[in-house]
Parts: structure tokens; sequence; C-alpha cells
């Protein structure tokens, strides 16, 4: 079975932030909410890597193990999902993602906070695919249409990829031999560097 | 009239005094939510999602 993924490859990527932009347009995601963004390391100094970073959709996902409703499920493509009518916004996922990935909508006065949003992997969410309740909720199900997500797809340089990770790794892999080399932005070299 | 009108509003006032003792168990990590049902199965949209992977996604 399939087990979906994302891989932003460093060295294409040229920090265009059409991935964010895509998103946001495909799903309309509310003012403030940000469900994909480019990071960029060494920024300004030569040899500067960005990446696109969104839910990286974890085999474990910390998220899920720490919502006190358990609103979070992972379907049987590997996608983490979630059910926005038992969220309680309570922020804990936020605290729990390494990516920063859970977003929240400010609701009313006061700075309060919204159900929970994220990347879908454009899966949706549990409501029936492709319904008008599941656009507003969670935003268009590409994966239901037999297409995958929007940023990777229309990404220009193909950095972004998405797919099964078997089949997205050894394209990456690939690319690797290719380059004869990986490069050095992150891994253990720079984790502990300085 | 009046003994026998008061003795059936008591009778229905007390009705509201009953508490339900059945405790609702909820097992910790497991999804509480609306299940997500898909018009195919996981193997026919992996072959889709493969297909489409090479049409848009591989080197150029």
């Amino acid at each position: 079975m399939a087990r979906m993924k994302f891989l932003c490859d460093a060295e294409r990527c040229i920090e265009c932030n059409s991935c964010v932009t895509a998103c946001k347009n495909e799903h309309e995601v509310p003012w403030g909410v940000n469900r994909r963004r480019v990071v960029t390391l060494d920024d300004g100094v030569p040899g500067e890597k960005s990446i696109s970073v969104a839910c990286m959709h974890c085999s474990d996902a910390p998220c899920q193990a720490v919502c006190p409703v358990d609103c979070f499920y992972t379907t049987e493509d590997g996608v983490v999902l979630h059910d926005k009518d038992i969220c309680i916004g309570c922020g804990y996922c936020f605290y729990a993602c390494p990516f920063g990935a859970p977003q929240y909508p400010q609701e009313g006065a006061f700075g309060a906070r919204g159900k929970m949003d994220k990347c879908t992997f454009c899966a949706g969410g549990p409501e029936e695919d492709n319904s008008a309740e599941e656009l507003e909720k969670y935003g268009r199900n590409r994966l239901a249409e037999g297409k995958l997500p929007l940023c990777a797809e229309m990404c220009s340089t193909k950095a972004l990829l998405a797919g099964d990770g078997d089949v997205v790794s050894q394209l990456f892999r690939d690319r690797v031999v290719r380059r004869e080399g990986r490069p050095d932005t992150w891994g253990w070299n720079t984790a502990y560097k300085d | 009239m009046m003994k026998s009108l008061f003795l059936i509003v008591s009778l229905f006032g007390l009705t509201s005094c009953y508490e339900d003792t059945s405790v609702t168990l909820h097992q910790a990590g497991v999804y509480k939510g609306k299940i997500d049902s898909h018009s195919q199965t996981a193997e026919q949209r992996e072959a889709i999602l493969a297909k489409r992977f090479n049409l848009v996604q591989t080197d150029r």
C-alpha cells in the first residue's frame, strides 16, 4: 500500500513561493493561515538553500499522539487528516509538531482560536468526497480526482515532490547519483557544526 | 381537584431528578471523528496516483 510523502529538493528550490500561493488559492485558505511556506537556510549568504515545508504526514504523527479529543486519523494512503467537527482548537498539536504545520484561524474578538487547519495532502477530510462541506472545511480533494497535491504538481523546477514514498525516494536517489553527492545544507555535519 | 393536580405536577417534577448512571468511556488514542469513506479502494488509488506521478512529477 502506498504511503504518501512530500520531499523538497533543496538543490532545485528557487524560493519562488508558488507552492504557497497555489495551496492558498486551491483550498481558499483563510487570511492568516499558511498550510505551506518556504524556509530559507543561510539567507543572503552565498550558497543559501530553500525548502518548502508543510505537514509531512508523519508515519507516527506527534499531533495525533497528543490530541486530547483524538480528532486525527491516518488514511490508507498514509495521509494524516483530522475531523474539524470535534477539534477544540487547544493548540497541543501545534506544540507537538516539529514542522509548525498546524495553524489556527483567528475566530472572533480577543484573538480566540478557531479549529486547527493544516495541509491535507489535497485529500480533503472525513466529509463526503468533493462535497460542499468538505470544500468549505478542508479544501479541495484532489486525491479523489486522481491528482496529486497542487503545490508539487505545479512546482516549476520539480523541487517539491509528492507521491508514494518509494517512488519519490527513488527519483531523488537517481538525482543524487547524477549529482554525485547530497547537499550539506542539513544533516549530521550541519546540525552539530560550531 | 387541586390536590390531585399538585400530585401530578410534583411527580412530573421529580422525573427531572433522575440521574443517568451509565458512563461513556472513551479509549484514549482511538479516532473519535467521522469515518472517511472513499469510492475507490486503496489499491485503485495507488495505481491511479502512480500513473499521475509519472505524468507530472518526473524529471524533465
